[in-house]
Protein backbone atom coordinates (compact mmCIF):
# COMPACT_ATOMS: atom_id res chain seq x y z
CA UNK A 1 0.00 0.00 0.00
CA UNK A 2 1.22 3.46 -0.77
CA UNK A 3 -0.67 5.41 1.84
CA UNK A 4 2.02 7.90 2.77
CA UNK A 5 1.12 11.50 2.36
CA UNK A 6 3.22 13.76 0.20
CA UNK A 7 4.70 16.56 2.25
CA UNK A 8 6.98 17.97 -0.41
CA UNK A 9 4.74 20.76 -1.56
CA UNK A 10 4.84 22.21 1.93
CA UNK A 11 8.57 22.63 1.56
CA UNK A 12 8.38 24.06 -1.94
CA UNK A 13 8.39 27.73 -2.70
CA UNK A 14 4.93 29.14 -2.18
CA UNK A 15 2.95 30.04 -5.27
CA UNK A 16 0.79 32.45 -3.33
CA UNK A 17 0.33 35.79 -5.13
CA UNK A 18 1.33 37.55 -1.87
CA UNK A 19 4.81 35.99 -1.92
CA UNK A 20 5.23 36.67 -5.61
CA UNK A 21 4.52 40.35 -5.07
CA UNK A 22 7.09 40.82 -2.29
CA UNK A 23 10.06 41.00 -4.65
CA UNK A 24 8.66 43.52 -7.18
CA UNK A 25 7.24 45.61 -4.32
CA UNK A 26 10.65 45.68 -2.63
CA UNK A 27 12.23 46.85 -5.88
CA UNK A 28 9.58 49.56 -6.19
CA UNK A 29 10.37 50.73 -2.66
CA UNK A 30 14.05 50.94 -3.62
CA UNK A 31 13.07 53.01 -6.66
CA UNK A 32 10.95 55.24 -4.42
CA UNK A 33 13.88 55.88 -2.08
CA UNK A 34 16.23 56.50 -5.00
CA UNK A 35 13.83 58.98 -6.56
CA UNK A 36 13.85 60.92 -3.30
CA UNK A 37 17.64 60.83 -2.89
CA UNK A 38 19.08 60.83 -6.42
CA UNK A 39 16.20 61.42 -8.86
CA UNK A 40 18.37 61.80 -11.97
CA UNK A 41 20.07 58.44 -11.65
CA UNK A 42 16.81 56.79 -10.61
CA UNK A 43 15.24 58.10 -13.82
CA UNK A 44 18.14 56.63 -15.82
CA UNK A 45 17.50 53.27 -14.13
CA UNK A 46 13.78 53.47 -14.89
CA UNK A 47 14.46 54.31 -18.54
CA UNK A 48 16.84 51.35 -18.73
CA UNK A 49 14.08 49.11 -17.41
CA UNK A 50 11.65 50.52 -19.96
CA UNK A 51 14.04 49.62 -22.78
CA UNK A 52 14.41 46.06 -21.48
CA UNK A 53 10.62 45.85 -21.21
CA UNK A 54 10.06 46.98 -24.81
CA UNK A 55 12.59 44.42 -26.05
CA UNK A 56 10.75 41.49 -24.52
CA UNK A 57 7.12 42.42 -25.27
CA UNK A 58 6.86 40.60 -28.59
CA UNK A 59 8.76 37.49 -27.43
CA UNK A 60 6.49 37.39 -24.37
CA UNK A 61 3.43 37.30 -26.64
CA UNK A 62 4.97 34.32 -28.43
CA UNK A 63 5.67 32.74 -25.06
CA UNK A 64 1.96 32.89 -24.27
CA UNK A 65 1.01 31.27 -27.61
CA UNK A 66 3.45 28.36 -27.19
CA UNK A 67 2.40 27.99 -23.54
CA UNK A 68 -1.24 27.71 -24.64
CA UNK A 69 -0.37 25.10 -27.29
CA UNK A 70 1.51 23.01 -24.73
CA UNK A 71 -1.35 23.28 -22.24
CA UNK A 72 -3.77 22.17 -24.95
CA UNK A 73 -1.88 19.17 -26.22
CA UNK A 74 0.36 18.00 -23.37
CA UNK A 75 -1.09 16.55 -20.17
CA UNK A 76 0.93 15.89 -16.98
CA UNK A 77 -0.31 12.29 -16.91
CA UNK A 78 1.16 11.72 -20.38
CA UNK A 79 4.49 13.17 -19.24
CA UNK A 80 4.65 10.90 -16.21
CA UNK A 81 3.75 8.00 -18.48
CA UNK A 82 6.73 8.89 -20.71
CA UNK A 83 9.03 8.94 -17.70
CA UNK A 84 8.15 5.45 -16.59
CA UNK A 85 9.56 3.85 -19.71
CA UNK A 86 12.81 2.53 -18.23
CA UNK A 87 16.51 3.27 -18.67
CA UNK A 88 16.98 1.92 -22.21
CA UNK A 89 17.56 4.22 -25.19
CA UNK A 90 13.82 4.61 -25.80
CA UNK A 91 13.25 5.35 -22.12
CA UNK A 92 16.00 7.98 -22.06
CA UNK A 93 14.67 9.68 -25.19
CA UNK A 94 11.20 9.73 -23.67
CA UNK A 95 12.62 11.22 -20.45
CA UNK A 96 14.32 13.93 -22.54
CA UNK A 97 11.00 14.67 -24.24
CA UNK A 98 9.15 14.66 -20.91
CA UNK A 99 11.64 17.12 -19.38
CA UNK A 100 11.42 19.46 -22.36
CA UNK A 101 7.63 19.61 -22.55
CA UNK A 102 7.02 19.67 -18.79
CA UNK A 103 5.81 23.00 -17.48
CA UNK A 104 5.26 24.73 -14.17
CA UNK A 105 7.55 25.04 -11.16
CA UNK A 106 9.75 22.10 -10.32
CA UNK A 107 8.28 21.49 -6.86
CA UNK A 108 4.96 20.47 -8.44
CA UNK A 109 6.81 17.61 -10.10
CA UNK A 110 8.62 16.27 -7.03
CA UNK A 111 5.64 14.29 -5.62
CA UNK A 112 5.07 12.68 -9.02
CA UNK A 113 8.76 11.84 -9.42
CA UNK A 114 8.77 10.32 -5.96
CA UNK A 115 5.76 8.23 -6.86
CA UNK A 116 7.49 7.09 -10.05
CA UNK A 117 10.61 6.18 -8.11
CA UNK A 118 8.50 4.05 -5.77
CA UNK A 119 7.02 2.31 -8.78
CA UNK A 120 10.50 1.33 -9.96
CA UNK A 121 11.63 4.18 -12.23
CA UNK A 122 15.44 4.44 -12.10
CA UNK A 123 17.63 7.40 -11.17
CA UNK A 124 18.76 7.96 -14.76
CA UNK A 125 15.40 8.88 -16.32
CA UNK A 126 14.56 11.11 -13.37
CA UNK A 127 17.93 12.92 -13.55
CA UNK A 128 17.59 13.25 -17.33
CA UNK A 129 14.08 14.65 -16.89
CA UNK A 130 15.23 17.24 -14.33
CA UNK A 131 18.16 18.39 -16.50
CA UNK A 132 16.02 18.78 -19.60
CA UNK A 133 13.75 21.20 -17.80
CA UNK A 134 16.47 23.70 -18.80
CA UNK A 135 15.14 23.44 -22.37
CA UNK A 136 11.94 25.44 -22.45
CA UNK A 137 10.27 25.55 -25.89
CA UNK A 138 7.85 28.27 -24.83
CA UNK A 139 10.72 30.54 -23.71
CA UNK A 140 12.85 30.04 -26.82
CA UNK A 141 11.51 33.24 -28.50
CA UNK A 142 12.89 35.35 -25.63
CA UNK A 143 16.19 33.49 -25.60
CA UNK A 144 16.58 33.88 -29.36
CA UNK A 145 15.93 37.64 -29.17
CA UNK A 146 18.74 38.00 -26.64
CA UNK A 147 21.31 35.45 -27.83
CA UNK A 148 20.49 34.52 -31.44
CA UNK A 149 19.35 31.34 -33.19
CA UNK A 150 22.73 29.74 -33.48
CA UNK A 151 23.63 30.10 -29.82
CA UNK A 152 20.23 28.81 -28.70
CA UNK A 153 20.46 25.86 -31.11
CA UNK A 154 23.94 24.85 -29.92
CA UNK A 155 23.06 25.28 -26.25
CA UNK A 156 19.85 23.26 -26.65
CA UNK A 157 21.62 20.34 -28.34
CA UNK A 158 24.44 20.35 -25.78
CA UNK A 159 21.96 20.59 -22.90
CA UNK A 160 20.15 17.49 -24.13
CA UNK A 161 23.47 15.62 -24.50
CA UNK A 162 24.63 16.80 -21.08
CA UNK A 163 21.37 15.58 -19.57
CA UNK A 164 22.21 12.04 -20.64
CA UNK A 165 25.75 12.36 -19.26
CA UNK A 166 24.40 13.72 -15.99
CA UNK A 167 21.76 10.97 -15.80
CA UNK A 168 24.36 8.28 -16.45
CA UNK A 169 26.75 9.50 -13.76
CA UNK A 170 24.00 10.13 -11.21
CA UNK A 171 22.69 6.59 -11.75
CA UNK A 172 26.20 5.09 -11.63
CA UNK A 173 27.40 6.96 -8.54
CA UNK A 174 24.13 6.54 -6.64
CA UNK A 175 24.27 2.80 -7.36
CA UNK A 176 27.93 2.51 -6.37
CA UNK A 177 27.38 4.28 -3.07
CA UNK A 178 24.30 2.19 -2.35
CA UNK A 179 26.04 -1.02 -3.17
CA UNK B 1 -10.40 -6.13 -13.71
CA UNK B 2 -9.18 -3.21 -11.61
CA UNK B 3 -11.54 -0.53 -10.38
CA UNK B 4 -10.47 2.74 -8.75
CA UNK B 5 -12.87 4.19 -6.22
CA UNK B 6 -12.58 7.46 -4.30
CA UNK B 7 -13.06 6.92 -0.56
CA UNK B 8 -13.00 8.72 2.77
CA UNK B 9 -10.74 6.11 4.44
CA UNK B 10 -8.17 3.56 3.26
CA UNK B 11 -10.48 0.54 3.43
CA UNK B 12 -13.39 -0.97 1.55
CA UNK B 13 -15.83 -0.34 4.42
CA UNK B 14 -15.36 3.39 3.90
CA UNK B 15 -17.91 5.67 2.25
CA UNK B 16 -17.39 6.69 -1.35
CA UNK B 17 -15.89 10.21 -1.45
CA UNK B 18 -17.67 12.97 -3.31
CA UNK B 19 -14.83 14.19 -5.52
CA UNK B 20 -12.34 12.06 -7.43
CA UNK B 21 -9.40 14.48 -7.45
CA UNK B 22 -9.89 15.76 -3.91
CA UNK B 23 -10.92 12.56 -2.13
CA UNK B 24 -8.80 11.59 0.90
CA UNK B 25 -8.05 8.16 -0.56
CA UNK B 26 -8.17 6.38 -3.87
CA UNK B 27 -8.53 2.59 -3.67
CA UNK B 28 -7.56 0.39 -6.60
CA UNK B 29 -9.52 -2.82 -6.20
CA UNK B 30 -9.06 -6.12 -8.01
CA UNK B 31 -12.65 -7.22 -8.63
CA UNK B 32 -11.70 -10.91 -8.68
CA UNK B 33 -9.99 -11.08 -5.30
CA UNK B 34 -11.20 -7.77 -3.79
CA UNK B 35 -7.56 -7.06 -2.84
CA UNK B 36 -6.82 -3.34 -2.93
CA UNK B 37 -4.11 -0.70 -2.88
CA UNK B 38 -4.71 2.73 -1.36
CA UNK B 39 -3.28 6.11 -2.35
CA UNK B 40 -3.46 8.89 0.19
CA UNK B 41 -4.38 11.94 -1.83
CA UNK B 42 -2.35 15.05 -1.00
CA UNK B 43 -5.43 17.24 -1.54
CA UNK B 44 -4.93 19.43 1.52
CA UNK B 45 -1.35 20.23 0.60
CA UNK B 46 -1.31 20.71 -3.11
CA UNK B 47 -4.69 21.22 -4.66
CA UNK B 48 -3.53 21.82 -8.26
CA UNK B 49 -1.58 18.53 -8.42
CA UNK B 50 -3.94 16.38 -6.34
CA UNK B 51 -6.16 15.51 -9.31
CA UNK B 52 -3.15 14.85 -11.51
CA UNK B 53 -1.68 12.46 -8.95
CA UNK B 54 -4.96 10.58 -8.68
CA UNK B 55 -5.14 10.28 -12.47
CA UNK B 56 -1.52 9.16 -12.70
CA UNK B 57 -2.12 6.58 -9.97
CA UNK B 58 -5.19 5.21 -11.77
CA UNK B 59 -3.38 5.01 -15.12
CA UNK B 60 -0.21 3.46 -13.73
CA UNK B 61 -2.20 0.82 -11.83
CA UNK B 62 -3.96 -0.30 -15.02
CA UNK B 63 -7.40 0.72 -13.82
CA UNK B 64 -10.28 0.15 -16.25
CA UNK B 65 -13.13 1.83 -14.38
CA UNK B 66 -13.33 4.74 -11.94
CA UNK B 67 -16.24 4.95 -9.49
CA UNK B 68 -16.74 8.27 -7.74
CA UNK B 69 -19.28 10.85 -6.66
CA UNK B 70 -18.04 13.55 -9.01
CA UNK B 71 -15.11 13.83 -11.41
CA UNK B 72 -13.86 17.24 -12.55
CA UNK B 73 -13.69 17.84 -16.31
CA UNK B 74 -9.86 17.95 -16.48
CA UNK B 75 -9.46 14.62 -14.65
CA UNK B 76 -12.37 13.18 -16.64
CA UNK B 77 -10.71 14.11 -19.95
CA UNK B 78 -7.43 12.51 -18.92
CA UNK B 79 -9.04 9.32 -17.64
CA UNK B 80 -11.24 8.87 -20.72
CA UNK B 81 -8.37 9.67 -23.10
CA UNK B 82 -6.44 6.87 -21.38
CA UNK B 83 -9.29 4.41 -22.00
CA UNK B 84 -10.71 4.48 -18.46
CA UNK B 85 -14.48 4.50 -17.93
CA UNK B 86 -15.67 7.06 -15.42
CA UNK B 87 -18.89 6.44 -13.50
CA UNK B 88 -20.11 9.31 -11.35
CA UNK B 89 -22.96 9.79 -8.87
CA UNK B 90 -21.69 6.78 -6.90
CA UNK B 91 -22.30 6.89 -3.15
CA UNK B 92 -22.56 4.59 -0.12
CA UNK B 93 -20.06 1.98 1.07
CA UNK B 94 -17.16 1.38 -1.35
CA UNK B 95 -17.36 -2.42 -1.24
CA UNK B 96 -21.09 -2.36 -1.96
CA UNK B 97 -20.59 0.11 -4.81
CA UNK B 98 -18.08 -2.25 -6.42
CA UNK B 99 -20.42 -5.22 -6.02
CA UNK B 100 -23.20 -3.14 -7.52
CA UNK B 101 -20.99 -2.28 -10.48
CA UNK B 102 -20.08 -5.95 -10.97
CA UNK B 103 -23.81 -6.77 -11.01
CA UNK B 104 -24.37 -4.12 -13.70
CA UNK B 105 -26.14 -1.77 -11.33
CA UNK B 106 -24.80 1.53 -12.63
CA UNK B 107 -26.73 1.81 -15.89
CA UNK B 108 -27.63 5.39 -15.05
CA UNK B 109 -24.02 6.32 -14.52
CA UNK B 110 -22.99 4.65 -17.75
CA UNK B 111 -25.70 6.53 -19.57
CA UNK B 112 -24.27 9.78 -18.24
CA UNK B 113 -20.81 8.74 -19.41
CA UNK B 114 -22.04 7.85 -22.91
CA UNK B 115 -23.83 11.17 -23.10
CA UNK B 116 -20.58 12.91 -22.19
CA UNK B 117 -18.75 11.01 -24.93
CA UNK B 118 -21.35 12.13 -27.47
CA UNK B 119 -20.81 15.76 -26.48
CA UNK B 120 -17.14 15.69 -27.37
CA UNK B 121 -17.44 19.12 -28.98
CA UNK B 122 -18.32 20.63 -25.65
CA UNK B 123 -15.49 18.75 -23.94
CA UNK B 124 -13.05 20.11 -26.55
CA UNK B 125 -14.31 23.64 -26.03
CA UNK B 126 -13.93 23.07 -22.31
CA UNK B 127 -10.38 21.85 -22.87
CA UNK B 128 -9.57 25.05 -24.74
CA UNK B 129 -11.03 27.20 -21.98
CA UNK B 130 -9.07 25.26 -19.34
CA UNK B 131 -5.86 25.53 -21.37
CA UNK B 132 -6.43 29.28 -21.72
CA UNK B 133 -7.04 29.65 -18.00
CA UNK B 134 -3.96 27.56 -17.25
CA UNK B 135 -1.81 29.64 -19.60
CA UNK B 136 -3.09 32.93 -18.18
CA UNK B 137 -2.39 31.66 -14.65
CA UNK B 138 1.14 30.49 -15.57
CA UNK B 139 1.77 33.77 -17.36
CA UNK B 140 0.46 35.76 -14.41
CA UNK B 141 2.80 33.76 -12.16
CA UNK B 142 5.78 34.75 -14.30
CA UNK B 143 4.95 38.46 -14.55
CA UNK B 144 5.40 39.89 -11.00
CA UNK B 145 8.89 38.44 -10.55
CA UNK B 146 9.75 39.31 -14.12
CA UNK B 147 8.73 42.94 -13.61
CA UNK B 148 10.90 42.99 -10.48
CA UNK B 149 13.82 41.54 -12.42
CA UNK B 150 13.43 44.08 -15.25
CA UNK B 151 13.37 46.92 -12.72
CA UNK B 152 16.49 45.43 -11.08
CA UNK B 153 18.23 45.32 -14.45
CA UNK B 154 17.54 49.04 -14.76
CA UNK B 155 19.16 49.63 -11.36
CA UNK B 156 22.00 47.29 -12.21
CA UNK B 157 22.75 49.10 -15.47
CA UNK B 158 22.57 52.50 -13.81
CA UNK B 159 24.55 51.80 -10.65
CA UNK B 160 26.88 48.83 -11.13
CA UNK B 161 30.06 49.72 -12.94
CA UNK B 162 31.92 47.49 -15.32
CA UNK B 163 34.98 47.91 -13.08
CA UNK B 164 33.12 46.44 -10.11
CA UNK B 165 32.12 43.39 -12.13
CA UNK B 166 35.66 43.03 -13.46
CA UNK B 167 36.83 42.51 -9.88
CA UNK B 168 34.78 39.25 -9.80
CA UNK B 169 34.97 38.22 -13.43
CA UNK B 170 38.67 38.50 -14.18
CA UNK B 171 38.62 37.28 -17.78
CA UNK B 172 39.86 33.79 -16.97
CA UNK B 173 37.60 31.44 -18.99
CA UNK B 174 37.36 28.60 -16.47
CA UNK B 175 37.23 30.87 -13.42
CA UNK B 176 34.56 33.15 -14.91
CA UNK B 177 32.50 30.20 -16.09
CA UNK B 178 32.64 28.65 -12.64
CA UNK B 179 31.55 31.97 -11.08
CA UNK B 180 28.67 32.16 -13.56
CA UNK B 181 27.66 28.59 -12.68
CA UNK B 182 27.76 29.39 -8.96
CA UNK B 183 25.58 32.49 -9.34
CA UNK B 184 23.05 30.52 -11.40
CA UNK B 185 22.93 27.80 -8.73
CA UNK B 186 22.07 30.26 -5.98
CA UNK B 187 19.36 32.08 -7.91
CA UNK B 188 16.11 30.42 -8.89
CA UNK B 189 12.82 31.13 -10.59
CA UNK B 190 11.48 31.13 -14.11
CA UNK B 191 14.32 30.65 -16.66
CA UNK B 192 13.15 33.73 -18.58
CA UNK B 193 14.66 35.83 -15.79
CA UNK B 194 18.04 34.18 -16.30
CA UNK B 195 17.97 35.24 -19.97
CA UNK B 196 17.19 38.87 -19.08
CA UNK B 197 19.88 38.96 -16.38
CA UNK B 198 22.33 37.11 -18.66
CA UNK B 199 21.83 39.68 -21.41
CA UNK B 200 22.43 42.51 -18.93
CA UNK B 201 25.65 40.83 -17.75
CA UNK B 202 26.79 40.50 -21.38
CA UNK B 203 26.19 44.23 -21.88
CA UNK B 204 28.50 44.85 -18.93
CA UNK B 205 31.28 42.91 -20.61
CA UNK B 206 30.92 39.63 -18.74
CA UNK B 207 32.01 36.78 -21.00
CA UNK B 208 29.48 34.57 -22.79
CA UNK B 209 31.15 31.60 -21.06
CA UNK B 210 30.06 32.87 -17.65
CA UNK B 211 26.61 33.91 -18.85
CA UNK B 212 26.01 30.51 -20.46
CA UNK B 213 27.00 28.67 -17.28
CA UNK B 214 24.73 31.04 -15.34
CA UNK B 215 21.75 30.21 -17.61
CA UNK B 216 22.41 26.44 -17.43
CA UNK B 217 22.67 26.21 -13.65
CA UNK B 218 19.70 28.55 -13.10
CA UNK B 219 17.49 25.55 -13.94
CA UNK B 220 19.66 22.47 -13.52
CA UNK B 221 21.02 23.29 -10.06
CA UNK B 222 18.59 24.37 -7.39
CA UNK B 223 19.94 25.29 -3.98
CA UNK B 224 16.63 26.90 -3.04
CA UNK B 225 14.65 23.78 -3.98
CA UNK B 226 17.26 21.39 -2.57
CA UNK B 227 15.29 20.59 0.64
CA UNK B 228 12.23 19.66 -1.45
CA UNK B 229 14.36 17.54 -3.80
CA UNK B 230 16.03 15.77 -0.88
CA UNK B 231 12.64 15.05 0.71
CA UNK B 232 11.26 13.59 -2.52
CA UNK B 233 14.20 11.85 -4.13
CA UNK B 234 16.63 11.29 -1.28
CA UNK B 235 19.72 13.06 0.06
CA UNK B 236 22.23 11.07 -2.02
CA UNK B 237 20.38 11.51 -5.28
CA UNK B 238 19.72 15.22 -4.75
CA UNK B 239 23.29 16.09 -3.70
CA UNK B 240 24.87 13.99 -6.43
CA UNK B 241 22.59 15.39 -9.11
CA UNK B 242 23.08 19.02 -8.12
CA UNK B 243 26.86 18.66 -7.72
CA UNK B 244 27.20 16.92 -11.09
CA UNK B 245 25.05 19.52 -12.81
CA UNK B 246 27.16 22.33 -11.33
CA UNK B 247 30.40 20.71 -12.51
CA UNK B 248 28.92 19.78 -15.89
CA UNK B 249 27.77 23.35 -16.53
CA UNK B 250 31.39 24.50 -16.94
CA UNK B 251 32.38 22.24 -19.88
CA UNK B 252 28.94 22.60 -21.48
CA UNK B 253 29.21 26.40 -21.36
CA UNK B 254 32.78 26.40 -22.68
CA UNK B 255 31.87 23.96 -25.46
CA UNK B 256 28.79 25.99 -26.42
CA UNK B 257 30.74 29.22 -26.83
CA UNK B 258 33.68 27.51 -28.56
CA UNK B 259 31.33 25.86 -31.06
CA UNK B 260 29.55 29.16 -31.61
CA UNK B 261 32.84 30.95 -32.24
CA UNK B 262 34.02 28.14 -34.51
CA UNK B 263 30.83 28.28 -36.63
CA UNK B 264 30.74 32.07 -36.81
CA UNK B 265 34.44 32.02 -37.63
Amino acid sequence: MSTEKSQESKRGVSQSPKYMLIFPLLVLVIYGVLFLLIPEQAMVALKNSGKVCLNILLPLALVFVVMLALNLFVKPAQIVHLLGSGANIKGILLSVAAGIISMGPIYIWYPLLKDLREKGAGNMPIAVFLYNRAVKPFLLPVMIVYFGWLYVGILTVLTVLASVVSGYFVAMLAKRKTG
Amino acid sequence: MKIAISTERADLASNVADRFGLSPYLLVVDTQTMDFKALANPRALSRPSAGVQAVVFAISEGVEVVLTGYCGPAAYDQLVSNGIKVITNVSGIAEEAIKKYKAGGFSQGLAVEEEKEQTTRYVNRGTLVRALRSSVRQFANILPIMIGVVLCIGLFNAFVSTEALASIFSGNVVGDTLWGACFGSILAGNPINSYVIGAALLNHGISLFAVTAFIITWVTVGLVQLPAEIASLGLRFALLRNALCLVLAVPVAILTVMLLNFIIG
